[in-house]
């Protein structure tokens, strides 16, 4: 969250948030190189006013459940709201596999929608380092092959 | 090399795959030995993109890049020379369940059900996606009417392709594999694989070039628990015993870069980049792309033609003093000129005429090249869509574009109660061959089990789909699952996925076809394929017994509750519904039966003119100087996979043009 001195900026908010939608820390998530084009691709998708917003609630939910440790305000505030659920929905999605899928009708008839929310996958870099694959214990299919003979070893799954 | 008529090229071949890349080779190393160099032209309907390196790198972006990960995605076709695609694949019924024909896509469609695989046209062909499966055909699967009433013989047997199967291993593709690991249902294994050549032999046995894959972790567990069961089939006729098949986890021979078994031999890495490609290293998308080429594709060798024989000429070089290749890519073959030969002469072949098209806006062109012997050697349902268009060229036995046959595909699914690793290593490295040959073809199609490594990829589009499954945000909006314990649950679902293929062997008919149509034509105005396609009830017989052989295997692997996403939980999540494409129902169930991207038949061997179209070196009966090469030569089709079978008639053919070109 930031540092002590100075309060968060948006994209540190982001961050934060993802790691708590994903279940990946911080550098993994940094790892993947996807933080700034996910930044934007929400703020493309439901437009700058509404992404501040959202980002804004999820601050005061993340303060508020360092206190609790248990993740209430989040889901309360963010998780299971009508306004900010569709969206995280779709930014989980986004993370684990580098593919946008477009909000609900249900979503967009109460706030509208962006010419660019059509699905997509966001790149070939984003493909691959889609979140799945390392929950999987596996690799991008296509992508970082892990060498010959590999596949024969038993398989091992790093505990979240 | 001389001609009195003095032709173009001695040789033009219609198709930058596999067998036209395998003849061209064939006919240069054969023919040098009698000091003859043809030269040899090369037309590809495609684009040739990937011939060097960084170019298919591009096409690995455009996998990466593509929503629908299905085997065309890499390769982006032109409306030139459009390819069909499994996405275009329609239900042929309308909604009061009447037949229909579908024209979606590059195929026409007539049903009654849909032909369910496609093909790349691009240079390389069907190799740029092929999963690298090199099996060899059985003796018996050469003998199907004579042994088994059904189908028909081929005009060659087990024995005389064997040595081409070799070749086609060695000199070619480049096979990994071990035959200690191979449990085949027939007799005299030890003399189906022995070799006459000693540098192939070890310890009296044969050997394959690169020893083999290793097999996957699944294969290992798979191996542990079903290993030396025993699956009952019941016989259709009632009061006969039941067929049993003793279960044996068999390592494949592929068509994948591992370590050579001999010193000698050397691995033949990337088109371009020869350092790529040594060995495989688990990309994990033999189809749609292997990204280092470390699979075998038809670009390999048609790279080391153009290196080893450009058509220019150097400073200095004299014509006729080496043999010569020009590839030509963007080059549509367009109609198959023919001539009636006069009462001493037999019909021939007298040139080739093809549409040349361009990216930079420049209008196509029309162009016709003659050869002392052309070759159709495009995928097996463009040589027999071009023959038709050309007056019905070389059709005298009204079988060109007859008997189209593939591998109609059974797919079973379930989750294991262990993490096995699904998503790792190559798409398969093991399969089951026991039903692969036994007395019940005369009741039943063979078929053949192919363990798929990749979870539920083919069937369900997993992971996306277990994702989409698990983080939820239906009707609510809300997500079900999300941070650690989404991850944690995907961890514990995703390597637990487990698939078979049951591949059925299709059986020659006659209605099963495809013709041309003058209403059906693509941007260059060439035809499109029009397709009528159906199983026999021989086929379908098969369905109900590949559905209960599952059922026995995965019971033995704990999978006997039968489960339904979204849920997750040991069990069978096999299930076909009726509304699907794919949906074939027999005696009251319905199966998905997918294809498996073998097209075969539509211009078979044979001894006859009358009943097929080309003899035993596919060679046209009806011109002499014409050879329809490929898949489409089968007379049946067994259960292997077709490409190792098609190289070995691919290499009988160049020696064979190679001869006539020698004298």
């Amino acid at each position: 969250m930031g540092n002590s001195t100075s309060p968060p900026t948006p994209k540190q908010i982001f961050t934060d948030l993802s790691v708590e939608l994903t279940g990946f820390d911080r550098a993994e998530l940094a790892g993947t190189g996807m933080i700034d084009t996910y930044y934007d691709t929400l703020l493309r998708m439901i437009g700058e006013r509404e992404a501040g917003q959202l980002l804004r609630y999820a601050s005061d939910a993340l303060t508020a459940d360092q206190q609790t440790k248990n993740g209430a305000a989040l889901k309360r505030d963010v998780i299971d709201s009508p306004r900010f659920g569709p969206v995280v929905v779709s930014l989980i999605k986004l993370w684990y596999l580098g593919h946008w899928y477009p909000l609900s009708g249900a979503y967009r008839d109460l706030h509208g929608a962006t010419a660019d929310d059509v699905e997509h996958v966001i790149s070939s870099q984003g493909y691959r380092e889609g979140l799945v694959w390392v929950a999987a214990g596996a690799h991008p299919m296509g992508g970082k092959p892990p060498g010959h003979g590999s596949w024969a070893e038993p398989p091992s799954l790093l505990t979240p | 090399m001389s001609n009195p008529a003095s032709p173009d090229y001695d040789l033009v071949i219609v198709g930058g795959g596999i067998s036209g890349a395998v003849v061209a080779k064939t006919v240069i190393e054969q023919a040098a030995r009698k000091k003859k160099f043809p030269r040899i032209l090369i037309l590809e309907a495609g684009r040739a993109t990937a011939l060097s390196a960084d170019k298919y790198d591009t096409y690995v972006e455009a996998y990466h890049e593509a929503l629908a990960k299905v085997p065309n995605s890499p390769y982006h076709a032109s409306s030139s020379a459009p390819q069909p695609d499994v996405l275009d694949i329609r239900k042929l019924k309308d909604t009061e369940g009447k037949p229909k024909i579908s024209d979606q896509g590059y195929f026409v469609q007539k049903g009654p059900m849909p032909f369910g695989s496609d093909y790349a046209r691009s240079l390389g062909g069907t190799t740029l996606h092929w999963l690298g499966t090199t099996l060899r055909m059985l003796p018996n699967d050469f003998r199907m009417s004579s042994n088994y009433g059904r189908g028909v013989d081929w005009p060659i047997d087990y024995d005389t392709l064997k040595p081409y199967y070799e070749r086609a291993e060695w000199d070619i593709i480049g096979v990994a594999g071990d035959v200690e690991h191979q449990y085949y249902p027939i007799d005299g294994l030890d003399q189906y694989f022995r070799s006459s050549d000693p540098k192939k032999t070890r310890d009296g046995k044969y050997i394959f070039p690169m020893e083999e894959i290793p097999s996957s972790y699944l294969d290992q567990y798979m191996a542990k628990y079903a290993d030396d069961m025993t699956i009952t089939l019941p016989c259709m006729d009632p009061g006969e015993p039941d067929h049993e098949f003793a279960i044996r986890i068999s390592n494949t021979p592929v068509a994948r870069n591992s370590t050579p078994t001999t010193t000698d031999y050397r691995i033949v890495g990337a088109a371009g980049n020869a350092d790529r490609g040594q060995r495989c290293e688990g990309n994990s998308s033999c189809i749609p792309i292997c990204p280092v080429q470390a699979k075998y594709n038809a670009l390999k060798t048609l790279y080391e033609l153009i290196v080893k024989y450009p058509y220019e000429l150097k400073e200095n070089e004299k014509p006729g003093t080496r043999a010569r290749v020009a590839v030509q890519s963007q080059s549509v073959a367009m109609e198959v000129m023919h001539a009636k030969g006069a009462e001493t002469e037999r019909a021939k072949v007298t040139g080739l005429r093809y549409k040349r098209y361009y990216d930079d806006g420049t209008g196509p062109t029309e162009h016709t090249v003659t050869a002392r012997t052309y070759v159709l050697a495009a995928n097996a349902i463009e040589n027999a869509t071009l023959l038709l268009a050309s007056g019905n060229a070389a059709n005298s036995s009204d079988q060109v574009g007859r008997n189209l046959m593939d591998h109609p595909l059974l797919l079973t699914w379930g989750l294991l109660p262990e993490n096995v690793g699904a998503f790792r290593g190559p798409g398969s490295t093991s399969g089951i061959p026991t039903f692969r040959d036994g007395t019940f073809r005369d009741q039943h199609t063979a078929f053949r089990v192919e363990i798929g490594n990749w979870g539920w990829n083919f069937p369900e589009n997993a992971p996306y789909v277990t994702v989409l499954d698990l983080v939820g945000g239906g009707n609510d909006g809300k997500a079900q699952l999300y941070g650690k314990a989404l991850r944690k649950r995907l961890g514990e679902i995703l390597p637990r996925q487990f698939r078979i293929a049951w591949e059925l062997e299709q059986d020659p008919e006659a209605r099963n076809r495809v013709t041309v149509d003058d209403h059906y034509k693509d941007a260059l105005g060439k035809h499109r394929p029009v397709i009528e396609y159906d199983l026999s009830d021989y086929v379908k017989a098969s369905l109900p017994w590949a559905a209960e052989a599952s059922r026995q295997l995965f019971a033995r692997l704990g999978m006997t509750e039968k489960r339904r996403r979204p849920h997750y939980e040991t069990g069978d999540y096999t299930y076909y519904t009726p509304d699907d494409a794919a949906a074939v129902t027999y005696q009251g169930t319905t199966y998905w039966v997918r294809g498996a991207g073998h097209v075969v038949g539509t211009h078979r061997m044979g001894d006859d003119p009358k009943t097929s179209v080309v003899d035993s070196h596919q060679r046209s009966h009806d011109l002499p100087n014409l050879f329809i090469a490929g898949c489409g030569s089968m007379p049946t089709l067994g259960t292997s996979n077709p490409t190792l079978t098609m190289t070995a008639l691919a290499l009988r053919t160049g020696d064979e043009i190679a001869e006539e070109l020698s004298k």
